[in-house]
């Protein structure tokens, strides 16, 4: 193998890091604050205790 | 808005960090063909360095947060110590690839066990391997952030000693090739630009990373919350 396809097998190895690390944590973001919405309205927290629950958490 | 900031330094790096890319094979020039085994293989650098830079920052963050944690049982210090590690895991491996297969292009083999900078290097990004796979199989609770932040405690020794290694023991590692102090840094101006425009896209990048992470332990522990409280406890 010539340097050039290293080169590109390195950087492709990067990309393909880069883009499923990247991926993974926005859907993961996207699903928990889903998931976060969906209980606290079953639940009926209003705006105002979910951020009441969230300062606790903070403490 | 934290989503937001998050989203934004994540598309604002991941571009710089694309031009980097361009600009060094465009853009920068060539090394010496003489005085590499293998030329071409050289603009690895552009992304493995900065890379390298990123995992340190993340670990900066791990220590910073793993000792909030365990001296004031500071749950912002939790979150940092989750970022941390998550990023300083992603950081390692990008660095520790780039680094295997330039290693295999120009020394004709991925990895010297009698280097100390790939040495300390790589036991770092295991460290991380560690915390990221230890939280995720451990049930959460005081006694588990403590026996983890203590990990990211004393594995942070390891960051200076792999930032001095090349300096004390040049063994296979090329050594630092700017901020040496003296004359001897090799790097041509042309590509010392390529290479800050990939350190600062990969900063942005990584605090990107490091918000969007804080936020989704964040929301984990929120919403653990207000399970707990349907479950009838307070």
């Amino acid at each position: 193998m010539d340097g050039l396809n290293y080169l590109t097998v390195a950087y492709l190895g990067m990309i393909a890091g880069i883009a499923i690390w990247t991926w993974t944590v926005v859907t993961r973001s996207k699903s928990i604050e889903a998931r976060l919405a969906a209980v606290e309205a079953s639940v009926g927290v209003s705006a105002s205790d979910a951020d009441a629950i969230a300062k606790k958490v903070d403490e | 808005m934290a989503a937001r900031s998050a989203e934004a330094l994540l598309g604002v790096g991941f571009l710089g960090i694309m031009a980097t890319l361009y600009l060094g094979f465009q853009w920068a020039p060539s090394v010496s063909i003489d005085a590499f085994e293998s030329p071409a293989a050289q603009r690895i650098f552009y992304w493995h360095v900065p890379a390298a830079w990123a995992a340190f920052i993340a670990f900066a963050v791990l220590f910073a947060g793993s000792a909030m944690w365990f001296f004031k049982r500071s749950p912002l210090g939790w979150r940092l110590h989750v970022a941390g590690a998550e990023a300083g895991l992603a950081c390692g491996l990008i660095t520790v690839w780039s680094g295997c297969v330039w290693g295999a292009a120009e020394w004709g083999t991925p990895w010297d066990w009698t280097d100390v900078r790939l040495n300390t290097f790589g036991l770092l990004t295991l460290l991380a391997l560690f915390l990221v796979l230890g939280r995720q199989s451990q049930p959460d609770g005081v006694e588990t952030r403590d026996t983890f932040s203590t990990f990211g405690l004393y594995g942070f020794i390891l960051v200076p000693l792999t930032y001095i290694a090349t300096r004390i023991w040049e063994i296979r590692h090329p050594g630092p090739v700017i901020g040496t102090g003296d004359d001897s840094g090799s790097l041509a101006g042309d590509m010392a630009i390529v290479l800050l425009l990939g350190a600062l896209s990969f900063t942005v990048f990584i605090l990107g990373h490091i918000l969007m992470s804080m936020r989704i332990t964040g929301l984990e522990q929120r919403l653990e919350q207000v399970q707990h409280q349907i479950d009838g406890g307070n």
